[in-house]
Parts: C-alpha cells; structure tokens; sequence
C-alpha cells in the first residue's frame, strides 16, 4: 500500500480551479442563475467556455465554484439523489435540494473546495436561491454572489438590486454585474452563461464579450 | 379455519397450498379483536379517536395515553396488542426523524405511510419473526393537505377518507359512510364531536365493559399542523355529545353499578375471556 | 520464513522492496480533522438580573473580513423558557440548531406533560450541549463553537458557558468571543457577582446589554448593526425580538480631531 507515495497537497496546487464569478437572482416569475465561462490551472486558462451553470433537476440548477472536480461530483451525486427522491415521493422542493448539497459539502468540508449556489422554481415556493459556501453552512437569500470575481460586485448589486424585477430587468442586472467582475477578477472571463428557471421551464442564454464589455 | 392442524399455519414465510399465509390472518384477528379505533378526514385536518377499555379500577383516568405522535405532523392510532403498536411507532419515528435530516422538510405522509408499510411487509417473510399484530390508522397534515392511511398486519395500506379497526369496526364503519356522505364539509370541531360519538356507538356492543375516550386531531386551522390531543373543554363537550346523540345514560362515569360491573367482569374472566385492548 | 515479529504477515523484501518503516512509526494520535471556521458569528453576550436573563447576538455572518451574510439568527428559543445563543462557524451552529430541534422533537415523545412538568429546562439544554462540545472535541473533531445557554429554571435565572473545547462555566454576566473582552467588563460594572442579581431590574439590565451591543459594534470588526436580543423573563416569559438596532451612537467628536498628534488644521 506505501509503495507510491502521494503528496495530496502537492498535487492539489495543480488542480483544475473555478475562479470565478457566479450569482443567482429570484424575480417576479422565477429565478435566474448566471455565471462567466472560466476554467483555470494556476495563470493558464484551462477552458474558456466552460459550463458552470449546472442542472441537478428539471427546474433546480446550481452554479459552482471552487475545485471543478470536487463541485462535479458533488453534482453528480445530487442530481442521482433528486433522481431517487422524485421516484419516491414526487418533485423535490428547492430546499431538500439545497439540503442535500449541504449534507455533501458539510460532512465533507475536510476534504471539499465547493462554493455552491443552489436556484430552483417550484410552483409552491416559486424561485428561491441557497448559497452554500465552503464550511457547509446554507444561506436562504433574495440573491446570491460567489466565487473569486464576486468580491468586486457586493457595492453594485446591493445598490441595484430590486424584489420583483421583470425578466428583462433581471438579465440587465446580472449582466452588469458578471460584466464588472469579469473586468476585474483575472480568475474570471470568457462568455456570461444565464439559465432563467420559471414555470415554463429551463431557458438559456449567452452574451459575449461584444455584448457586455461596454455596457 | 379448516386448515388449521395441517402445518401451515405454524409459520410465516410459508404459503399454504391455496396461497395464503396464516400467521398474517391470525395477525388479523389479534387486531380484530382489540379496541375499536376509528380515524376520520376533515376539510383541513385528521381526528383520531380510540376506546380505551378500563382492564383495573386501579388504573388512573386520564392517563396511560394510546394514541401517539410519529412526527410534529402526524399521529397514529390502532387496534390489537399495543406493545407492537409501540414498536411500529418507534420505527415510525426513525424514518421522520431520518427523512428531515436529509430533506429538511417533514415527511410527507403518502412517504411515511408506505415506509411503515414496508417494513410491516417485511415481517410477513421471514421465520425469525411473527407479524405485527394490530392494524394502524395514521393520519396528518403535510404540504398536500390531510392524510389518513389504515395499515393492516399484511403490510397492505390504503388511504381513507374515515377508517375503522377493532371490535366495534362494523358498526363504526356503516357510521363513518353515513357521516362524510351527509355532511361532506365537516370542520375540525364538528368532526371531533362525530368521531366520539362514532366510538361511543362502536362500544354499544361491548357495553359491560367500562371504557375512556381519548382522542387527538392535527388541523391546519386549529392546531396549526401539529398533533396534538384533544384540549379537555372540547373533549368533554365531544362526549356530552356523544352521550346524547346515542341515548345513552350508563357509561364509564356510572358508578351506580359498579358491583354489578365487577361481577360481570369476574364471570368474563372465569371463561377465560382474553381481554385486548 | 523470516521470523522477526515485525515482519510476519508483511510482503518479502525480495519481491516488494524493503518495508516502510514509516508505516511501524505512524502517528500515535488518532486521525485529526484540521478544521477551521470558515463562515463565523462573533460575540455572544449576556447577563442574569432579578426576574430572568438577558441574551444578545448580532446577525451577520462574517466570511473573513467580508462581511457576506447579513441575516443569520444565532438566538434559538429552546421551548418556553430557554435561549441557546450561539458564536463561531456557521455551519456547525446550523448542525448544533438540528440536534436542538431533535431534541425537542424527542422529549415531546409520548409525553403529555412536554409543555409543563416535563418542559425541557435550561439545565438539561446546557448539560447536553455541554456533552455534545466535549464528544466532538474528544473525537478530535471539535464543534468550531462558544455558546451561551440563557433561561429560567424554577424561577430562578440560569446562565452558562461552553466552548469547542467543551470547558465550562456559569457566572451572572457571561459574554463569548470580541464580548468577553470589551463588553464583559461593561456588563460587570451592573452584576458582577451573584449578589447584584437581585438588585437588577429587567431595565437595567436590558440598558447594559444595549450599550455593550453599542460599544462591540464601534470595536469589534466583524460586528454589525443590527443583532437580536432575547429575555426570559419570569412574568412576561420568553420574548425574541429579531430586529434591534445600535442606537444613539456618538461620532460627533471626530470633527474636532485633526492629524494625530501636533497638527491642528
């Protein structure tokens, strides 16, 4: 078994990192969850349209930040709960699906770097956002920011932020918010990912660097 | 039982050659033979309702409760040998327990219901164990509104709109159809009052032995989806109620035939009358 | 065979390689959960007085130096006659919050006296947190915690302490973390000893919390306005309100200082 030994934290340092800017917002009809496309090892872009905008459920989507690896398993794991969930008893409640994200990311905070923010519309709660930041601990919010880029929004969404905004309003918002962090969070850039989550379903949308850099 | 002495009635996990598992059917019985215990649906809420047969002057009124609490959300009542009663509680309040820490919302009672009914199931398989020996009505308030499901020892459950087990389930049943066909739209208060009197006629047949009300109801507008028991005032006046509607003027508060009651008791015991409660 | 102890059961060196020795020389301790806390509440701090107890805990949820969640309640009403207050990670304090409400969920268990006679007291909440912070800490996997259980017990006021490390103590003012340095002396100068406690009044007493809240938000940097304060009193019962604000603070007077030390314009 201590033939080949494993620096753990060495090879940690080379891992595959999403620092990044990632947000969810509720609104009138919904909520939508928003987030830049980059994936990077140290300085070096590992992938410039990466998905971070994940689906665990029909209309429950998360957004990830922290270790790729980690938060796509920890994914990965969710979305086969909620799978075994709506066998069982029926369309799960944004809540039990932050719940079990929390379980995961809590009992293993040892061994986990995963910032999550969970979103997701229910016909009885209509859109609500979870964030989960890295201890485990869950936060209930109108909005959530998170991720590297983040730290250079709080000042803008709080002031911009309103309940009950339009869809178009709420794109608007998130778009002027990921453009900013992109500008200045180097661990962040390429194209903004949105899902909107409403009773119609899940709906994508994309902007790229023409459509938002000079807002 | 025509089959009884041929052997396989000895043991569950059997099938007698028509296919039937006899230790489910004697399971039956016991709870057959309990005290009657009746649940019923209202427009926002459940009531249960138990007759609690008085085996001892010594035992204290009021006390020794039998209908319990699975979860904040849901009670649970039933017929046959209380001890398994308890145990399927208990097992009951694992899976709300277990499910909450997981979910974190309440367990929803179409959930709990089949969770107890799989695990009633599986006493039927195995030669280890015997069957559980009551049928339990369970019932609630979840996010879907009231629930009530009846679980029998098979492991087969169905959910009610009024469900009845025990001795008096005939009489209580033909009652409970009459009740929701006649007043569909019972509240809380109207259907505590219903399930007392429907207990008090169930008893009707039993009437020699001396027996307690007690009842629990969970309700979104009068208790706010917790179980909880029947407040005092309402249950007096419940059974007030039921005394009237059935005529009925010797009861467990009777003391004026107390001797009579207790020569009648000796003479059941003399004929080896198993009493079940 | 090689018939050293050390090797029996171990593969040969001739196939394997010589033996780890490393391995025979393992740590002594068992494994260790390195933890730290991640998203944090800070001070908790409280005090008895004639007819009850006073507790208090801002509401922000401190991610390092940023000040990233706004609304994070820290007070739990245990029943009708118990506060637990809670400092530290976050995410342990919501695990701490589960085992409460299991708790109570367990003592309502076929217990028809659960609101009265048999209603969980302050005692029993503080004994079993008390386990609780010492199992985890003995298992090397500490609870990131220092809490505060606050009540009343057979009219009489209770306050005690217990930590991640599972130590405990009672004392009339009680304060975690930032508190215990800057508002516990505050809340000495009104009941230092047991003997203050019955010449508090509820007032007073609500006076000092106040103030103290005031000053660890002009000092402390992980504080913030807002914060919720709870009092268990023997009368008017368990009474949480959730939105008290530090009021009455004084800036005024940075108008008057210039430079910082000899300039004056």
């Amino acid at each position: 078994m201590n033939g080949i030994q494993v620096d753990i934290n060495h090879l940690k340092k080379g891992e595959v990192s999403l620092g990044t800017s990632i947000m969810a917002v509720t609104f009138r009809d919904g909520v939508i969850l928003g987030a830049d496309s980059r994936t990077t090892t140290g300085a070096y872009i590992a992938n410039r349209v990466t998905d971070k905008l994940t689906r665990v459920h029909e209309k429950v989507w998360c957004c990830r930040s922290g270790s790729a690896a980690d938060t796509q398993a920890v994914a990965d794991i969710v979305q086969h709960y909620l799978e075994l969930y709506t066998a069982q008893f029926g369309e799960p409640s944004t809540k039990t699906a932050a719940s079990i994200f929390k379980t995961l990311c809590y009992e293993n905070k040892d061994n986990l770097t995963a910032g999550i923010i969970v979103a997701g519309y229910d016909e009885k709660n209509k859109g609500e956002v979870y964030s989960i930041p890295l201890g485990g601990s869950v936060h209930k919010q109108k909005y959530a920011i998170a991720g590297s880029g983040s730290t250079f929004i709080y000042g803008y969404c709080d002031k911009n932020y309103k309940e009950n905004m339009s869809k178009d309003e709420t794109v608007s918002f998130m778009k002027n918010s990921l453009s900013q962090a992109i500008k200045w969070d180097g661990s962040s850039g390429g194209v903004i990912r949105m899902v909107v989550l409403t009773k119609d379903g899940a709906e994508r949308l994309i902007f790229y660097p023409e459509d938002y850099e000079n807002l | 039982m025509t089959s009884i002495g041929t052997g396989y009635d000895l043991s569950n996990s059997v099938f007698s050659p028509d296919g039937r598992n006899f230790q489910v059917e004697y399971a039956v019985k016991a709870a057959e033979n309990g005290a009657t215990s009746v649940g019923m649906k209202f427009k926002d809420g459940i009531v249960l309702a138990v007759e609690k047969l008085v085996t001892s002057k010594l035992l204290v009124p009021g006390k020794n409760k039998k209908i319990q609490t699975i979860d904040r959300h849901v009670g649970c009542a039933y017929s046959g040998l209380m001890p398994d009663g308890r145990h399927l509680v208990n097992r009951g309040r694992e899976e709300a327990s277990s499910f909450k820490k997981t979910y974190a919302t309440p367990i929803p009672l179409p959930a709990l219901a089949d969770r107890l009914g799989q695990y009633v199931q599986a006493h039927t398989l195995y030669n280890s164990v015997r069957p559980f020996g009551i049928t339990a009505i369970v019932g609630g308030v979840d996010d879907d509104g009231a629930h009530l499901y009846m679980l029998e020892p098979s492991g087969t459950y169905w959910g009610y709109k009024g469900a009845a087990t025990g001795k008096g389930r005939q009489s209580a049943k033909a009652e409970l159809e009459k009740v929701i066909s006649n007043k569909p739209e019972l509240d809380a208060r109207e259907a505590v009052k219903e399930a007392a009197r429907i207990i008090y006629l169930a008893h009707e047949d039993n009437k020699e032995k001396d027996f307690e009300l007690e009842m629990s109801w969970c309700s979104i507008s009068e208790t706010n989806g917790l179980h909880k028991a029947v407040p005092k005032d309402l249950l007096d006046e419940a059974i007030a109620f039921a005394k009237a509607e059935n005529g009925d003027d010797s009861d467990s508060d009777d003391s004026s035939d107390e001797s009579e009651n207790e020569k009648d008791n000796e003479k059941k015991d003399a004929e080896g009358d198993v009493q079940l409660e | 065979m090689n018939h050293d102890p050390l090797q029996w059961g171990r593969p040969s060196d001739e196939h394997y390689g010589t033996y780890n020795k490393s391995i025979a020389s393992a740590s002594p301790y068992p494994s260790m959960h390195t933890q730290q806390p991640i998203v944090t509440g800070t001070s908790v701090i409280s005090m008895k007085y004639k007819d009850g107890v006073i507790i208090a805990a801002d509401r922000l949820g401190s991610y390092g130096s940023l000040l990233r969640f706004s609304d994070v309640e820290r007070l739990f009403p245990v029943g009708r006659n118990t506060v637990v207050g809670i400092s530290g990670d976050i995410s342990d304090m919501q695990h701490l919050e589960n085992l409460l409400d299991e708790m109570q969920t367990e003592n309502n268990y076929d217990n028809e006296y659960a609101e009265d006679e048999e209603a969980l007291k302050p005692s029993y909440v503080f004994e079993y947190l008390a386990n609780v912070m010492y199992n985890r800490r003995s298992k090397m996997n500490p609870l990131w915690n220092a809490l505060i259980v606050a009540g009343l017990e057979d009219g009489k006021p209770f306050l005690k302490y217990v930590n991640l490390l599972g130590v405990t103590y009672s004392a009339p003012s009680l304060a975690t973390g930032f508190g215990a340095h800057l508002a516990l002396p505050l809340l000495r100068k009104i009941v230092d000893s047991e003997s203050d406690v019955k010449k508090t009044s509820a007032e007073d007493a609500e006076k000092s919390i106040k103030e103290a809240m005031k000053v660890l938000f002009y000092r402390d940097a992980r504080s913030s306005r807002n914060y919720s304060i709870a009092i268990v009193d023997s009368k008017k019962g368990l009474v949480l309100n959730k939105d008290a604000v530090v009021e009455d603070m004084v800036w005024g007077f940075a108008k008057d200082i210039k430079g910082y030390g000899t300039q004056n314009v």
